[in-house]
């Protein structure tokens, strides 16, 4: 097990890569009560047309990963996983995003039984006809649920009128037309494929001695036998680089319109990986809080003028393939809004971030990075979500403090590009 | 409810609450002030949550507020209005980091302490009293705040079954304001409540981080008046808790909705301060807290009726919420399941299992609040407005004493009050009664 530092921060991190492929990180939190894991795959929503050597393509229905995510926790005896982990105390749940599929328990006491419990019904999935028939019904009210969801439908109407091509336009939990498609034998073609330990990631954090948890890992793997499998290739179709649609609108039982707008990074963009993926992201939420953020002269503009309010946020997503800036909340005046922002941002890409406002959004983030760091959730999903793009999350400070002024206005001049902006409106019914 | 190890000081008639611990890289203060619930005040009060917030003497604008959060490494502020019971409490809080994380910095919690104190005492003024421009513009985004409560249909279908339920007592009020009251409120009246509110509200203050006490104290009684601690605070009086239900009623409202919003709203008669408040949690927590509990079990995986089925306590006014989205046709059926599993605890049917799950994960809630800085000081925020203090120690062992009669003897008490459903604009004409 190797040890890893991080001096500034006051934190020791473990890591082994076991026989079996798994990535397995671990990180004693002093003082804390909670221990926190989660066992992940790199496999989400977008993960729909793959191949593993030897195999043939296959293209599976929308929403599959996160249907399998739900039917992981039936167990062939019967009872449902939860059960054991209410037993040992432990407060269990799983979620499926764009790109990974995650298992997670949090306890206070029996944290290796809980463990072992993480490891053992994620690696034996149990499907039957009968008890995939049986889900279709929960995820139809959980699709039901979203449907109903005024700031879901606006989030996801911005991406899908980002994406013409690539699936991260197709919601995660698919429909219910698309999710009646599928089988058991479908769910058993992506659990073997993506379940893989090698292709997989366990973080435990909290109040843990590493040594022991290290040993009780390497039984537990070293008492199972997975077949060695090759790279497996995943296929996306060529994204334009224009958008799909530059106004999506919709109507809803809302009191006041929803508006969000962005902007998708171009195609050369989004290849990136490892030190360079961090670099970016830092430099395009740096860019952003000084031109939308909420201590930014257009923010105070806007508010001023009555078109945004206090929801008004941003947001940036990059992964593979995909990446895009997201901003917007709640707004009586959505058109006026938009014009608005194609008169300020084009003044502020010319005229540039200053050196002051710049520094001041350093410090925030810096600050904010720091407020995350309590968060032993937040350091568990973060940091296997940068592993799987070959980035640290540790080096998330230092890299902040080695951007310049130049790099945030050169990514801002890059990235303000109206020929990939695209608008999202839910309006009241009439 | 359970406390962290916090040290209280009595300042005047201020309370201050410190916990101190190594274990957060941010230290964080908050400001709670008591309102009763009321209709005479609620909207001045969660007016009063935006209107500090827009600026204040040192820092005039929003934009100079925030640069001076920037500054501080993004010190988070926030104030906002939230209910307890039959109170409504206003709270101001600051989390900031702490400077031994940082490369450079110089101390940073005096900072914070003035600037949290800044934010509550030094509004932004002009002719002495509120700038009209902010309490002007904080008005129409209260109103739509307000209005956007139907955006959310969870949120909506939860607050409108509280309504119903409770019509006449003070706990259906919605804690974010009535759009009606806006109109009269204006930037001088709204200053006098802010001063009636300030200096006789009972305020507690919190600092949870790596901190001294004593450099805490000092720091609060250097930045606030000292007539905020020599000011008479007032009593509140406590929520009523009494009522006893004659008959259910049953409510359906008609929105364009897809999923059908059920809520089911109960009377326990236990609220935090007795002494078989445990066994509430336990019954609670065996009837829908849970994935191992009834309405997840018998609601959701046997009959795959919803997505979400639970229910949770409001501790002060010993309420019960049963919530669940379904389809619109399935009302009757799911209705029918949430009551038979009422029923059986009735009759005292829990079976072994189901009771050492429940203390299981019922502890671990309350032992996971710990690491958590605002959650530590929600849960010791609970015991004061209580009055009725359990350790963290105590809570525990009182949750591993509960039996299956204990329990039995709960589900016997709680009565079922009000049926709400959200649902569609199709199908039948209206069912009231």
């Amino acid at each position: 097990m190797k040890k890893i530092e991080y001096k500034q921060l006051k934190e020791t991190l473990y890591h082994e890569t076991l026989p079996n492929g798994l990535d397995v990180y671990v990180l004693p939190k002093q003082g804390f009560a909670k221990t926190y894991a989660t066992f992940t795959t790199k496999y989400g929503s977008i993960d729909n047309t793959f191949q593993v050597p030897g195999k043939d393509k296959v293209h599976v229905p929308d929403g599959i990963a996160h249907f399998l995510e739900h039917k992981m926790f039936e167990q062939e005896s019967g009872e449902d996983v939860f059960q054991s982990f209410s037993r040992q105390g432990a407060s269990a749940n799983a979620f499926t995003s764009f790109t990974r599929t995650s298992y997670l328990f949090s306890c206070t006491d029996q944290v290796e039984n809980n463990l072992t419990t993480l490891l053992n019904y994620v690696q034996s999935p149990y499907f039957t006809d009968e008890n995939v028939e049986k889900e279709k019904g929960i995820i139809g009210q959980e699709i039901r649920m979203y449907d109903d969801n005024a700031d879901w439908r606006v989030y996801f109407g911005l991406i899908e009128a980002l994406y013409q091509n690539h699936p991260v336009k197709i919601d995660i939990a698919g429909t219910v037309e698309s999710i009646s498609k599928i089988t058991k034998e479908t769910l058993y073609t992506c659990y073997n494929t993506f379940y893989h330990p090698s292709n997989m990631l366990l973080f435990v954090i909290g109040a843990v001695d590493p040594g022991r948890i290290f040993q009780l890992v390497k039984e537990n793997q070293g008492q199972k036998k997975f077949e060695p499998q090759g790279e497996i290739k995943r296929f996306f179709d060529k994204e334009p680089d224009v958008v799909a649609e530059k106004r999506k609108e919709m109507r809803l039982s809302v009191n006041a319109p929803k508006c969000y707008f962005g902007f998708k990074e171009a195609p050369t963009t989004v290849g990136v990986s490892g030190d360079d993926m961090l670099k970016l992201e830092l430099t395009t939420q740096l860019f952003m809080e000084s031109l939308v953020g909420s201590s930014s002269e257009l923010y105070q503009s806007l508010y001023d003028e009555g078109l945004i309010d206090d929801s008004f946020g941003h947001d940036y997503s990059i992964e593979q393939g995909y990446g895009f800036t997201m901003m917007g909340g709640d707004t009586r005046k959505p058109d006026e809004l938009v014009s608005r922002i194609e008169e300020l941002f084009p003044q502020k890409v010319k005229k540039g971030i200053s050196a002051e406002e710049f520094e001041l959004v350093k410090k925030k983030k810096i600050g904010s990075v720091l407020r995350s760091l309590n968060s032993v959730e937040w350091i568990a999903n973060q940091f296997t979500s940068y592993r799987f793009h070959e980035s640290d999350l540790f080096q998330m400070i230092p890299t902040l403090e080695a951007i310049t002024l130049e790099d945030v206005n050169k990514r801002m001049r890059e990235h303000i590009d109206f020929a990939r902006f695209a608008v999202s409106t839910v309006r009241p019914l009439d | 409810m359970s406390s962290g190890q916090f040290e209280t000081r009595q300042i005047g008639n201020v309370r201050l609450h410190v916990c101190p611990s190594t274990k957060f890289k941010t230290t964080m203060l908050v400001a709670m002030f008591q309102q009763e619930l009321s209709t005479k005040y609620v909207t001045q009060t969660a007016l009063l949550s935006n209107v500090l917030l827009r600026g204040t003497e040192q820092y005039p604008t929003m934009l100079d507020l925030k640069k001076k959060q920037n500054d501080l490494y993004g010190a988070g502020l926030f104030g906002d209005v939230f209910k307890r019971g039959e109170r409504q409490i206003l709270h101001f809080g600051v989390d900031i980091a702490n400077e031994k994380y940082l490369h450079d910095a110089s101390p940073l919690l005096e900072e914070a302490v003035g600037l949290l104190c800044e934010v509550i005492t030094k509004p932004a003024l002009e002719q002495d009293v509120f700038m009209k421009s902010y309490v002007e513009a904080e008005k129409r985004n209260r109103k739509q705040q307000i209005e956007g409560l139907v955006d959310d249909k969870i949120q909506y279908a939860a607050q409108r079954s509280i309504e119903e339920m409770c019509k006449n007592e003070p706990y259906a009020i919605f804690i974010n304001g009535q759009v009606e009251d806006l109109p009269v409120i204006q930037a001088d009246n709204l200053y006098t409540y802010y001063q009636e509110l300030l200096y006789h509200c009972p305020l507690d203050l919190y600092c949870v981080g790596d901190v001294d006490i004593q450099k805490v104290v000092s720091l609060f009684e250097k930045y606030l008046p000292s007539e905020m601690f020599t000011s008479e605070r007032n009593q509140l009086n406590p929520p009523q808790t009494t009522q006893s239900v004659q008959q259910v009623k049953t409510v359906v409202e008609r929105l364009p909705v897809n999923q059908g919003k059920l809520n089911m709203g109960c009377r326990t008669h236990i609220t935090v301060q007795d002494s078989d408040y445990p066994a509430l949690l336990m019954y609670n927590g065996i009837l829908g807290g849970f994935p191992h509990s009834k309405m997840f079990m018998n609601v959701r995986e046997k009959a795959s009726l919803a997505y979400y089925a639970s229910s949770r306590l409001e501790s002060h006014k010993g309420i019960m919420h049963i919530q669940s989205g379904i389809e619109i046709q399935n009302f009757e059926k799911a209705v029918t399941i949430i009551k038979e599993q009422m029923e059986v605890m009735r009759q005292g049917q829990v079976s072994d299992q189901e009771l050492e799950q429940t203390k299981a994960t019922l502890s671990n809630q309350f032992r996971e609040q710990q690491d958590r800085a605002y959650e530590i000081v929600q849960s010791h925020y609970h015991s004061v407005l209580s009055g009725t203090n359990r350790p963290l120690e105590q809570i525990l062992k009182e949750i591993s004493q509960v039996s299956k009669e204990d329990v039995q003897k709960v589900a016997q008490k709680i009565q079922l009050d009000t049926i709400y459903f959200l649902r569609d604009q199709g199908g039948e004409a209206d069912e009231k009664n």
